[in-house]
């Protein structure tokens, strides 16, 4: 297929011959080495080239002497560096030439010519060609006949059917990702002695509807889907509602979703799907790969650097939804036009303006469990109980306390009323949010806006009858004082400067607090309660006035906090009474006692609260704090209930955490970017895609305030049309890779120029109409078909055709035309999932749900440091299939690692296969296998009675089949002197363990 | 034909991202791999040691000499230009808290914190005009470990690894001795293989760890013994040759009995290279090693732990130099954890630089003159990197910003010509010429260029672009590798 040669626009389109020089050999190397820099929108040394009389203008051009010419200056390298192109390699000897010769030759330009970024148009290309219809007859009779047609064309001859053991354990392994057990293979050997095409259609039947299935081909999906359970990047936080997203895909296999439904569900599932809750599950797969938390939570879209982690973003985005359903490689036209498939610049960044309004956050799919909705039943009876015992005992309290305090209440109260006869200012102050213990640390501070030098700080307590308390009224028993200069406070750059966090502070009442700062200049002045006031039964910060004395001479100084800003960790919604720019608005209560009479009152209410301590006898105090305690872990224990369900997924609409927002529905502008570079936007990007094949649809909406879910919507509709011959071909290919072990298209992820040509291209447009056409297109149905052929059922060798194979090998070494059966290794997950299963370990009935974790967790706070050694490999919780694995970014799994597991910061479509030494240490040395040889001992003294007998029972388990004889030896010795654990820790390792003929 | 080994490869691996058959170039074509490795010109380096300082290190407290910040501490900084910082507002002109002096012929300022690379400053390449793309750590380290600033992209050393195999394949080919207190920002990721095959991985190493390789040996058990081990292995060995014998021309049978003999051998070698009781007293000394080795106390950062800490790891990377290991990534910092224990010096640059780099000097120090008197310096890369530098003004009053607009490099041995290449502004804050900046794929181009590969043709196809460790940009940097 010949790569086409740039396409240059020309205006008025009345190109002249004017000047082929120019536009054969230079107007070429303008645009693909100058316009990148040099256009309308990035204009670099303020040139552009779009319309390149600008260079004879601006006098880098002197007609008819390329000598002395600055243009020829600026691109002729030495030392292989030229200024021009900058970091970039030189032009070369020829185009260099082609330059020069054109300028003295009097640099004649065609009239009106317009310089445009080369681009590929050409869509004469394999992958792009419509696909036909769908061919008449058994899909397996087809896939056959095309395939024996090509082996005879080659000259090849195919190996024989491999015996029923062999294709047992073949297909079991294909399709269940598990060994089948010692009765499934003697079953089926005996029915196949029988009927071999009906013993076939069974197993075959039997595996595709066993919920393993699902398990096996959901981890090809997780694969490409980049799917992984923790962040990345910086901290690598665990994603602990990334889950249900693995269900989803798992169920969908099960249940043999149809394939435009599943694709569809994956872009914009939250707006599309019949089940809301599935659909908004199923949009995990546009969440599933990395983010960097830092940069969305710290630094954010206010800067730069938060802008490019946003940009960076939607790229993985887009790159996974091209990547995976359209086998193309979108990502490629980031700073430039693609360079070899028909994808402009421009559809690179329509596709960011699809994802403009989403970010990658928890969100409520579904209500609350059954198991949830139980428990916050139980808790909220249990509160309300404890809640009326307990009022119920504090008024019986109560009434004894006023009957022995008769005689000073009437006294009290006049006093009362006295002190409040200049009643205190309405707007009270800062008022927290409840919390149900002490200990929950509150803060307020106050932001001067600019650092200013400070005297002293004057903290002033709320007046509020509350409960009889007055002045003091919420005020913390447990306290500090932070002072910053910086423009956030954080621990790291603040200064402590009154510190009472060690053991409780008298109420001052209504006295005010004193803190001297010395004159040091600071911005930020944060008031940190660790021990809250408590009020009747919960507890509180409420400060009634902060008050920053600034220095002035010969004065008590100026409140330079009058009408500053005022944050806090929580505060209740503003009102009449509180509000936290109450704190700052010289509105405070001063006591209207004098002296003497504040002294009488202070004295009464001690006198009062020595009634009261009189009155509690310490079977109340032990009651009510009983109840105080349980009803604290009560609303603890409600408060981690969650709203409803969580998945990690894309939404719109999330707590806001530090810098990461969410955009409310509305789209970010997303711009053209010269060379991808967020410092040189251009016009302001609508939602579409590339329009890769006739009449598919290439814009989206066409005004700026479109609905980001609109857009989504579009390209769900856009991958999944039937006329587009991307998703159908992508998806038959994966199918026959995931079957037969190899691709037909060897860049599962790329039909491209730049990928593989497929091997049998008729196979896959059939194979793809069958399923486009289907109205279940179901992937099974197609799966089904597939190993129904003979080519899945050849041997991968046999006796008597060593000649052949020989022969065969000379011509198609790499088997692509299937002559024989390709052998693989175990993938990490099968041979983790098998150890397990041999050992009589796997709890195969342990579906979904959260994932189990091989690891165990260090310094959670920051970042979480995963300890695979740590772990107990006899831990039930972790006896599950691998695919319900917690999967870390920064720290793989290092035995799964070896063994090629997929890494999942990228979309892995087709997995290594090394053979090394790091991998033998894992498999010989790993503590889980230590342990699972163990457990296979222990079943095989349990189940067998005589060596031979347990040596069989291992190898049929292990290999699907007995030893033969020159196997039996080296076990039998191995046995007889060293027992069975070691028997069982080299079958686990043999080669006939790992491989599948 | 040099040339053709690394084109074969490249074409091999078109658009596989590593599969059967081929990605047996691990042991299958070891023996063709490190016969005929495939260089593009004459190579002055054989072996790479990179040393990273997590967290970003300061290039005005360290090897960039600011005295402007002396004259100027305290006022109020103004680069003439708005500058968004990743954590604070632009503070005062913060003069380092150490002295600067000259050192050896070149007389080549250093702080007192690095003084002990005095000895050797005239063997260096000071690079002072690296710059980055963001001020996010994340990111910056990625770039720095895999030049992309995104996760995905093979690490250099994986590069290396697969671009000129290994020298002993007794031991991994690219080995990684991270903090013991924990990994920088992305953790393994800096050393991950990403599409290139399993094989190019980093090996971790920990010297002081209970077991230093992820099972090199055998768990606690109680039926594992030396002679049950022996005796599983040997009959293991029956078993999978004959396995192997009865299905001919598969290589991967046949790789996979070597695995197991070459697994066994790792053991005694990756042993005996960490046997630092073997070296003599002046050599433990010379690295500033401990009697208390790793249990030296750290409660509160100091230069005798951090030197204990950073000059074991130099000592075993020579040892692992010297015994073939192809590319040694050494870490000075963990993450971003309190109490601090990397090169983030948001809070107080005195506190944290001050022993991490008198532990990282005097270890780096030691590696030098140790190679050198070995003979190795010539053909042994030392490069020195962190994700960005840290702002000439302050944060608070005694910590500094991150710093992606310029940071330093320097680069040592391996056919390295010594001299400063590269200048930083008069602040330390940007280039001094900003045309003229010096990128990580620049340093990644010098570092294969000494290698013997050219960066540009050292490429994997991956998803329809033919990767290359320096992307799409690159220049080797003539004055450091001598025309």
């Amino acid at each position: 297929m010949p790569l086409l040669a740039c396409l240059f626009a020309i205006f008025a389109g009345q190109v002249a011959v004017a000047d082929e020089t120019f536009l054969d050999s230079v107007a070429p190397v303008l645009a693909r080495r100058c316009l990148s820099c040099h256009n309308d929108q990035k204009s670099g040394g303020g040139l552009s080239m779009v319309d390149p009389q600008q260079l004879i203008d601006d006098g880098y051009i002197e007609v008819a002497d390329a000598g002395s010419s600055h243009i020829v200056e600026l691109i002729s390298p030495s030392n292989g560096r030229a200024e021009m192109p900058k970091d970039s390699d030189p032009l070369s000897a020829e185009e260099i030439t082609a330059i020069r010769s054109w300028i003295d030759a009097g640099a004649v330009l065609p009239a009106n010519f317009q310089l445009q970024p080369p681009k590929i148009a050409d869509r004469q290309w394999w992958s792009l060609e419509p696909i036909g219809s769908d061919a008449e007859g058994e899909l397996r009779s087809i896939v056959d006949e095309r395939l024996d047609a090509k082996l005879a064309q080659q000259g090849l001859t195919a190996l024989p059917p491999a015996d029923p053991v062999t294709l047992i354990r073949r297909v079991t392994y294909d399709l269940s990702g598990l060994p089948p057990t010692p009765q499934q293979v003697d079953a089926f050997v005996t029915q196949s002695r029988d009927d071999p095409e009906q013993a076939w259609r069974d197993l075959v039947d039997r595996l595709l509807a066993a919920p393993e299935f699902g398990e096996k081909w959901g981890q090809h999906w997780l694969d490409i889907a980049r799917y992984a359970e923790t962040h990345g990047y910086d901290k690598d936080q665990p994603r602990n509602n990334a889950w249900p997203y693995r269900d989803y895909v798992i169920n969908s296999f099960n249940s043999d979703k149809p394939f435009g439904q599943f694709a569809r569900e994956q872009i914009a599932g939250d707006v599309l799907a019949d089940e809301t809750s599935e659909g908004i599950v199923a949009t995990g797969f546009l969440s599933a790969g990395p983010w960097d938390l830092i940069a969305h939570v710290e630094v954010g879209e206010g800067k730069l650097d938060g802008r490019i982690a946003k940009h960076l973003d939607r790229d993985e985005m887009a790159t996974a939804v091209f990547n995976v359903f359209q086998s193309t490689t979108i990502q490629c036209a980031q700073c430039h036009n693609h360079k070899f498939d028909p994808i402009e610049s421009e559809d690179y960044y329509r596709v960011h303006a699809v994802f403009a309004g989403v970010d990658r956050a928890n969100r409520v799919y579904a209500g609350l469990s059954a198991e949830q909705q139980r428990q916050k039943h139980a808790l909220q009876q249990e509160r309300d109980a404890i809640t009326r015992q307990r009022d119920e005992a504090k008024k019986t309290f109560e009434q004894k306390v006023e009957r022995r305090a008769a005689a000073i209440d009437p006294r009290l109260d006049a006093l009362r009323q006295k002190a409040n006869q200049s009643t205190p200012p309405p707007q009270h102050g800062f008022h927290s949010q409840i919390a149900a213990r002490a200990d929950v640390v509150k803060w307020v501070e106050v932001d001067l806006g600019t650092p200013q030098p400070i005297d002293r700080i004057e903290l002033i307590a709320c007046f509020d009858d509350f409960n009889n308390i007055g002045a003091g009224f919420g005020f913390p028993v447990r306290f500090k004082v932070d002072v910053t200069a910086d423009a956030t406070l954080t621990d790291q750059n603040s200064v402590t400067i009154f510190d009472r966090t060690a053991d409780d502070f008298t109420n001052p009442e209504a006295t005010p607090v004193n803190i001297d700062v010395g004159g040091q200049v600071v911005r930020i002045v944060r008031v940190t309660a660790t021990k809250l006031a408590e009020r009747r039964n919960d507890f509180i910060l409420a400060l009634g006035e902060l008050r920053l004395l600034s220095p002035v001479d010969g004065t008590d100084g100026t409140d330079v906090a009058v009408g500053a800003e005022v944050n806090a960790s929580d505060a209740i919604p503003p009102n009449a009474r509180w509000s936290p720019r109450f704190l700052v608005d010289q509105r405070y209560h001063r006591l209207s006692l004098n002296q003497a009479e504040a002294k009488q009152w202070k004295q009464l209410r001690e006198q009062r609260r020595a009634i009261v301590a009189a009155a509690t006898t310490p079977e109340y105090q032990r009651q009510i704090e009983q109840w105080t305690k349980r009803l604290a872990e009560i609303e603890q224990e409600l408060s981690v209930i969650p709203p409803g369900q969580f998945v990690y997924a894309v939404a719109t609409e999330f707590p806001k955490q530090g810098k990461f927002l969410p955009t409310k529905g509305s789209v970010r502008a997303i711009h053209f970017l010269n060379r991808g570079d967020l410092q040189a936007p251009g016009a302001r990007m609508l939602p579409g895609a590339p329009e890769l094949w006739p009449g598919g649809p290439s814009r989206f909406v066409d005004r700026e305030d479109y609905d980001e879910a609109e857009a989504r919507v579009a390209l769900a509709r856009y991958v999944t049309r039937r006329d587009n011959p991307l998703i159908w071909r992508s998806i038959a290919n994966r199918i026959w890779q995931w079957t037969f072990g190899k691709p037909l298209v060897g860049t599962p992820n790329d039909f491209g120029r730049m990928g593989m040509l497929p091997t049998h291209p008729e196979l896959l447009d059939q194979l793809a109409a069958r399923l486009r056409d289907d109205p279940e297109q179901s992937i099974k149905s197609i799966v089904r078909e597939l190993v129904c052929t003979n080519a899945y059922r050849r041997a991968s060798f046999a006796d008597g055709f060593e000649d052949i194979t020989r022969t065969n090998l000379t011509i198609d070494a790499s088997n692509d035309g299937l002559w024989r059966f390709n052998r693989r290794r175990l993938t990490a997950e099968e041979f983790r999932d098998s150890v397990l299963a041999v050992s009589g370990t796997l709890r195969t009935g342990d579906r979904g749900g959260p994932s189990f974790q091989d690891f165990v967790i260090e310094r959670p706070q920051h970042s979480p440091h995963y300890e695979y050694d740590l772990h107990d490999p006899n831990d039930p919780a972790s006896h599950r299939r691998t695919i319900y694995r917690f999967v870390v970014r920064s720290q793989p799994q290092p035995m799964l690692t070896t063994l090629d597991c997929a890494d999942p910061s990228i979309s892995i479509a087709r997995r290594d296969e090394s053979t090394t030494a790091l991998q033998a240490l894992a498999q010989w040395n790993n503590r889980l296998i230590e342990a699972m040889s163990k457990r296979f001992a222990d079943r095989l003294s349990a189940e067998t009675t005589a060596d031979d007998e347990a040596i069989r029972l291992a190898c049929r388990l292990a290999w699907g089949r007995d030893a033969n004889e020159t196997e039996r030896g080296p076990l039998t010795e191995l046995l007889t002197e060293h027992g069975l654990e070691t028997l069982c820790r080299v079958v686990l390792n043999a080669s006939a363990m790992m491989y599948l003929d | 034909m040099k040339f053709q080994t690394i084109h074969r490869r490249s074409i091999l691996r078109q658009g596989l991202g590593g599969f059967a058959g081929i990605a047996l170039a691990d042991l299958l074509h070891r023996e063709d791999a490190t016969a005929d490795v495939a260089l593009h010109h004459p190579p002055k380096a054989k072996r790479v040691v990179q040393l990273f300082m997590a967290g970003a290190a300061s290039h005005v407290d360290t090897f960039d000499y600011k005295p402007v910040l002396e004259k100027r501490n305290g006022e109020p900084w103004d680069p003439g230009e708005t500058v968004e910082l990743f954590q604070s507002q632009p503070g005062d002109c913060f003069a380092s808290p150490w002295k600067f002096k000259p050192y050896g012929q070149s007389g080549k300022q250093l702080s007192e914190i690095v003084a002990p690379l005095g000895d050797v400053v005239d063997e260096i390449a000071f690079i002072h005009n690296l710059v980055g793309k963001t001020g996010v750590h994340s990111q910056g380290t990625l770039l720095q470990t895999t030049g992309f600033n995104l996760p995905g992209f093979p690490s250099a050393g994986s590069w290396v690894s697969y671009g000129l195999g290994s020298e002993n394949e007794n031991l991994p080919t690219f080995v990684v001795l991270p903090d013991h207190r924990g990994f920088a920002s992305n953790g393994a990721k800096n050393w991950g293989n990403a599409f290139l095959s399993a094989s190019h991985q980093g090996t971790v190493l920990r010297p002081s760890g209970k077991t230093p390789i992820t099972d090199l040996f055998p768990p606690e058990s109680d039926f594992i013994t030396q002679q049950s081990d022996r005796a599983g292995l040997q009959a293991l060995k029956q078993l999978n040759a004959a396995y192997a014998a009865r299905r001919p021309t598969d290589d991967r049978l046949d790789a996979r009995v070597r695995s197991y003999e070459l697994a066994a051998a790792m053991q005694l070698s990756a042993t005996d290279a960490l046997d630092l009781a073997s070296e003599p007293q002046y050599i433990r000394d010379l690295y500033g090693l401990v009697d208390e080795g790793a249990h030296v106390d750290d409660t509160e950062i100091n230069p005798k732990a951090e030197t204990e800490f950073f000059g074991r790891k130099c000592l075993v990377a020579r040892r692992l130099l010297e015994r073939g290991v192809r590319f040694v990534q050494i870490w000075s910092g963990n993450d971003n954890g309190f109490p601090r224990r990397n090169w983030d010096s948001h809070e107080n640059v005195a506190r944290d630089h001050g022993p991490l780099a008198l532990g990282m000097s005097r270890g780096a120090a030691a590696l030098i003159k140790d190679l050198a008197q070995r003979g190795m310096l010539d053909d042994t890369l030392i490069v020195w990197t962190t994700e960005f530098g840290r702002m000439p003004c302050s944060q608070g009053s005694e910590g500094r910003d991150h710093n992606p607009f310029v940071f330093t490099n320097w680069m040592c041995g391996g056919g390295v010509v010594p001299g400063t290449f590269g200048e930083s502004d008069q602040w330390g804050f940007r280039p001094r010429d900003r045309e003229d900046a010096t990128t990580v794929y620049d340093i990644n181009a010098t570092m294969l260029h000494l290698l013997g590969i050219d960066h540009k043709q050292l490429t994997v196809r991956h998803n329809g672009i033919d990767r290359r460790l320096t992307d799409v940009h690159g220049h080797v940097l003539r004055g450091v590798v001598g025309g």
